[in-house]
Parts: C-alpha cells; sequence; structure tokens
C-alpha cells in the first residue's frame, strides 16, 4: 500500500528564479539543494508546514532527465501555461492572495466562490499556474 | 489548529533558528523572535510543524554537515564548528545517530559512489529524476 506522497515536480524555466520565487514570494523553505554527477541540481521545496511533501524544481535543459528536444519541447508547454503545480491549501484565501499580491506574484482569477471553497488561481515565474484554496469547511 | 497569527510569529522564530544554526542554540532567542514565551513556542511550534524547535535545529544541522561532508574538503572539526557544535564528540554522536554512520564513514562512503570529486552521486536522488544519466553510466 502506498502511504504517501514524498515529491511532486514543478518544471520551471531557471532554477535561482523560480527558487527566489517560491522562497521569498510564497513562503516555502527549501528542502536540498546539492549538485550531483553531471552538473544536475537537485532542488526542492516544501511548504514549511509541510516537510513530507517535496516541490522538485526541475529546470528544463538537458541533463539526467530530459534530452535537449524533451526539455525545449516541455518548456515551450510551460511558458503558454499549459502546465499546473497543483493546489496550495490556504486558511484564508482572501488574505493570502492579498499578501501574495503585494508581493508581485501574478494571478489569473481573483478569490472566487467555488462548491469546494474559496479559489484564486495563480502563476509562478516560470509559467505555470497553481490553484490557491481556502477549502469550505 | 494553529491560527494564521500564531503561525506567523512562531515562523519568526522558526526563522531565526534556521539563521543561527552555526550559534550555540537559543530557544530564548527563537521565543521573544516569536513574541511568546519558550514554553508557548515549543508547544505552538511542535503543533505548527511537528516537531521541536530542537529537532528541527537538529536536522538543519546534521542536514548541512552532510552537504559540507560532500561537496568540501573541510576537517570533521571545522563542519562540526560550522554547524553549530562545540564538542567533536557531541557532533559525531548526533551524526551517527541520525545518519546511521560516523562523518568520516559517511564521506568516504559518498565519494567512493561519485564519480566526480566534490559531486553528490546520481543515486542520493530519485531514479526517476536521473534515468538518463545512470543509463549512460551502467553501460
Amino acid at each position: 500500500m502506498i502511504k504517501s506522497i514524498a515529491h511532486v515536480t514543478a518544471y520551471v524555466i531557471n532554477q535561482d528564479e523560480a527558487l527566489d520565487f517560491y522562497t521569498n514570494k510564497l513562503g516555502f523553505e527549501i528542502g536540498d539543494d546539492m549538485v550531483v554527477e553531471g552538473g544536475f541540481r537537485w532542488l526542492t521545496v516544501y511548504p514549511a508546514s509541510q516537510p513530507q511533501l517535496q516541490l522538485v524544481l526541475a529546470e528544463l535543459k538537458e541533463g539526467p532527465m530530459f534530452s535537449e528536444d524533451t526539455a525545449a519541447r516541455i518548456k515551450s508547454l510551460v511558458e503558454e501555461g499549459a502546465l499546473g503545480v497543483g493546489v496550495f491549501e490556504t486558511e484564508d484565501c482572501h488574505k493570502t492572495y492579498e499578501e501574495l499580491l503585494a508581493k508581485g506574484v501574478e494571478f489569473i482569477q481573483p478569490p472566487t466562490e467555488q462548491l469546494y471553497g474559496i479559489e484564486a488561481m495563480g502563476k509562478d515565474n516560470s509559467g505555470n499556474w497553481f490553484s490557491l484554496t481556502q477549502p469550505k469547511k | 489548529m494553529t491560527s494564521l497569527l500564531q503561525l506567523r510569529k512562531v515562523q519568526a522564530g522558526r526563522d531565526y533558528i534556521a539563521s543561527n544554526i552555526n550559534e550555540p542554540f537559543s530557544l530564548a532567542g527563537a521565543a521573544v523572535c516569536a513574541n511568546m514565551s519558550p514554553y508557548h513556542f515549543c508547544r505552538t511550534f511542535k503543533k505548527a510543524y511537528g516537531e521541536t524547535p530542537n529537532e528541527f535545529l537538529v536536522k538543519l544541522r546534521i542536514n548541512k554537515a552532510k552537504q559540507l561532508l560532500v561537496t568540501e574538503n573541510y576537517s570533521i572539526s571545522d563542519i562540526c564548528d560550522q554547524v553549530g557544535y562545540q564538542s567533536l564528540g557531541s557532533f559525531s554522536s548526533l551524526f551517527q545517530k541520525h545518519v546511521g554512520i560516523a562523518p568520516t564513514q559517511f564521506r568516504k562512503k559518498i565519494w567512493a559512489l561519485s564519480s566526480q570529486a566534490f559531486h553528490y552521486p546520481i543515486h542520493v536522488i530519485p531514479s526517476c529524476y536521473s534515468f538518463r544519466l545512470t543509463q549512460c553510466l551502467s553501460n
């Protein structure tokens, strides 16, 4: 039986810029930051209150994960906003939305009532969308 | 559930701990940053993050030590000092307890596995992120 999810992936255009976005704007913590053989940088972040789930910031360039061609194809999908990171939960969507907006985070939808709660839709600085959701109690 | 205000306060104390891992641990200092009593800070911290401030600090120190052991050629004493331990014995015991082997053994093991000096071996990351390189290395 699978117990939990340990890592999920965000495909990013530039790791340094993505790291700045996820830590300084979204308030995530740095998990691993190490260079492995072949020069591949293994970089993960996690929400401060959920260290068990690591978000891998995988840079789209030729390396142990991608060929040059594959990296270029995924990069174009990220840049056109076709890919998403997932749902980030908050206790107060309106408040977190205002805080992130003040930090310069781009939103494509303000907080909106949905069947499952209040949800805003944002984008990271690579172009991946994310949902900022206050679940319905 | 920890309120947003409490979380923000306790986060300030957590940031203080994270940015002072090379200094002797000051629970009082972290609690002051969080604007809480040390007792309240510990309780709120554990509730919010599932670990005590001290467990969080030890985790950060051990991770930093692992990184320095692999990517730098510093002596074990220097690394012990850089991650905030004054006693080499305490540092080695804690490292052994959390990693399973002594610092020197850890360094030797990782360096032996890596084909490049001061780089982590590809095997330390999940294979689904490294399948192209591991295929190349195995051919």
